[in-house]
């Protein structure tokens, strides 16, 4: 239990340092003081906005792998005793994934959209 | 606290500098100087510097920018008339006392403190608008939809004019520009970058620049790997390897209104950076905004 | 398991004071000693900034997550054996998830300000971010492949013979990519490269910009210590007692880091995402492979 613990312990010691250390200044802004940075020109709208992301496709790839990679866990534990079947088995996940990436390339799956 | 003021009194001194004309070689030589560490913000700095003359049509943009240097804060005005009544002038090569002095100060701000929009109290509950993205919630609108020039999704677009003092762009240089993203769906050039001299189109410098936007300093350069990491086909490659050899560069750019459409943010500031200041200058209009 | 801890949270303070030295010496600047302490100093005394609108919750606790995450991935390298903060079985899965959380950390830092420049330095590092990642836990599984374990303290035991580093060469300079990314620094660095004048931390000011700064150099102390441990032995080594060893090679590996991040220049970010994605993603799947015939017995 307390292995645990221990990390959580050390999250919320991190959390309580930070924002003491962020209290320790008063926070009080003009309007003038307030307007985002940009060199000395001003925006016409806020920031916050329906974001273009140009890299949604390479996103929806990057999942796949991460499911590769909860499979990995379990298999790097019992990788030397069960040989060469577990070689042949990731070789064989991780070339089909590679076949992946490389048409994933071919259609600029990596480039900004 | 009196421990941590004693600690922080020889501290360095944080400088935002706001480069006018002829003054990027001036600024260079602030890397020289002890005891003062030159921002890419004013939010991390403590004194504004302003070196080389900016022309009174720019007084407001330098005026919110000082207002954005979190007080206390200080001016100094390096080879460059005052264009509002605060910081001391500096006439010779040299601004480090004045800089200490800056240090000290306490400016008030110059801009009047109200919001961009009048927004309070407006709206059904006050929010300064109506419907859901209706109105100026905070002071401002929000972002509304607009074509795209990449892959046609319409998305919001963010529309505001950058510079003429961002550390990033060449200084003096003023961009209205509308970005979906982080790209650059249409852009303007209300100004043109200020007059540099000579020394300003110096290949050394001109290359230390572009180098700095690429998160390395001159010397790393030797090993030729900056070339590899810009992109082909746009010629910042040809010349950034031009610069390196001691050459001079007289290629001159498009205009920015042509050439920026299209680009991402951090190909668009390195194409920018891979001009002479006075070539970008020769293209851009002359008219006021 | 508490004196580890102790242990962790008495160094930690002094290594980010190094690493802010390393810093300076890798940016040229004098006075490397006083200077880091000087300056945090007078940014605490300076006042925070509000933006209009921000997140102010997420604001405030973007500091304290990254720091965090440093604490919580550097609580599961072992000091010498047997002791280690969080002694737990999955000690890498554990670390994984303080990687891949970093992403989300530093997003949340780019955009409660409702700022562009910081905005945009927060997408741009999302995408960055998450193949950097996954490239960093193909090489971890790696490391793991000889230990037959996903702990750490049995990843050091499996190095008494042979250090990883030698056994698996492509694996620690794939693990430094991971540590540029996560600690924001030279080539990776897409939140705050000076193409966008600070980026994330644009628009930080005062005890809110010291706290971010103090987080990002514990997570490089974090990294160096993981990358010492999974590749360098961690506390395996003659004469000098283990702590000491763990403490020399982290330091190593702090100077390479900071030197790797003044070394190579920052690529535009899309392609900066097809170099990760086809060079080096490719290359940590090769790097497996290899360890994979190696470890077979």
């Amino acid at each position: 239990m307390i292995q645990i613990a221990m990390p959580v312990v050390l999250a919320m010691l991190a959390i309580a340092f930070t924002t003491a250390i962020q209290r320790i200044a008063r926070t009080d802004a003009t309007w003038p003081r307030r307007a985002p940075f940009l060199g000395g020109g001003l925006p016409e709208t806020h920031a916050w906005q329906r974001f273009h992301v140009r890299y949604y496709p390479m996103a929806l790839l990057f999942i796949a792998f991460e499911m590769e990679m909860m499979f990995m866990y379990p298999w790097a534990v019992v990788y030397v005793e069960t040989g060469v079947k577990a070689l042949a088995e990731m070789g064989m996940f991780l070339g089909i994934l590679s076949i992946g990436i490389l048409y994933g390339w071919r259609e600029g799956v990596f480039r900004w959209q | 606290m009196s421990w941590l003021s004693t600690l922080a009194h020889d501290a360095e001194i944080a400088v935002f500098a706001a480069v006018g004309q002829h003054g990027l070689g001036l600024t260079e030589t602030l890397g020289r100087q002890r005891g003062v560490r030159l921002v890419s913000s004013p939010r991390h700095a403590r004194v504004l510097l302003v070196a080389g003359e900016v022309e009174s049509a720019q007084a407001r943009a330098l005026e919110r920018l000082h207002a954005q240097i979190p007080p206390p804060r200080g001016t100094v005005w390096w080879q460059a008339p005052r264009l509002f009544e605060r910081g001391e002038t500096v006439i010779g090569d040299d601004p480090g006392e004045a800089i200490r002095r800056a240090a000290g100060a306490d400016d008030p701000e110059q801009r009047p403190d109200v919001p961009p929009h009048p927004w309070r109290g407006m709206g059904p509950h006050g929010q300064g608008g109506h419907g859901m993205m209706g109105g100026n919630p905070y002071g401002r609108p929000m972002a509304m939809t607009a074509d795209d020039i990449r892959d046609g999704l319409t998305l919001d677009a963010y529309s505001a004019r950058f510079g003429p003092f961002l550390p990033a762009l060449p200084p003096g240089l003023v961009l209205d520009l509308t970005m979906q993203g982080d790209v650059i769906v249409s852009a303007a050039a209300a100004s043109p970058p200020y007059p540099q001299g000579p020394e300003g189109d110096a290949p050394t410098l001109c290359a230390a620049r572009m180098l700095r936007l690429m998160g390395i300093g001159p010397r790393a350069a030797h090993a030729r790997g900056a070339l590899m990491a810009l992109p082909k086909g746009s010629g910042m490659r040809r010349r950034l390897a031009a610069w390196l050899r001691g050459e001079t560069v007289t290629e001159s750019p498009a205009p920015p209104p042509n050439a920026l459409p299209g680009r991402e943010w951090a190909e668009a500031v390195l194409w920018l950076a891979s001009f002479p200041p006075s070539r970008l200058r020769a293209v851009c209009p002359e008219e006021a905004a | 398991m508490i004196a580890a801890t102790f242990a962790l949270l008495l160094s930690l303070p002094l290594l980010v004071w190094v690493a802010a030295m390393f810093d300076r010496i890798g940016a040229g600047r004098g006075r490397v000693v006083m200077a880091p302490l000087q300056n945090g100093a007078a940014l605490l005394l300076r006042p925070n900034t509000e933006t209009e609108a921000p997140d102010q919750l997420n604001r405030l606790l973007a500091p304290g997550w990254y720091l965090a995450l440093a604490l919580v991935g550097l609580s599961v390298v072992p000091f010498a054996p047997g002791v280690v903060a969080s002694d737990i079985a999955t000690g890498l899965v554990l670390w994984g998830a303080c990687e891949a959380l970093t992403v989300v950390v530093v997003f949340l830092h780019g955009w409660s300000p409702n700022s562009p420049l910081p905005l945009i330095g927060a997408y741009r590092y999302v995408a960055i971010g998450l193949p950097a990642m996954l490239l960093s836990m193909f090489v971890l599984i790696g490391a793991a492949l000889p230990a037959q374990s996903l702990s750490v303290a049995e990843v050091v035991e499996a190095q008494r013979d042979l250090w990883n580093v030698v056994r698996q060469p492509l694996g620690l300079p794939l693990f430094m990519a991971l540590g540029l990314a996560i600690t924001l620094r030279g080539p990776f660095d897409f939140a705050e490269g000076a193409e966008l004048a600070g980026g994330a931390s644009a628009e930080e000011s005062g005890p809110a910009l010291a706290a971010w700064r103090f987080a990002r150099a514990a997570m490089l102390v974090a990294f160096s210590a993981m990358a010492a441990t999974a590749f360098l032995g961690g506390y395996l080594g003659p004469v000098l007692p283990g702590p000491a060893w763990l403490l020399l090679k982290t330091l190593a590996v702090m100077a390479a880091a900071v030197a790797a991040g003044r070394f190579f220049a920052r690529m535009p970010p899309a392609r900066m995402l097809t170099f990760l994605w086809v060079v080096l993603l490719p290359l940590s799947f090769a790097n497996l492979a290899l360890v994979g015939v190696e470890a077979l017995p």
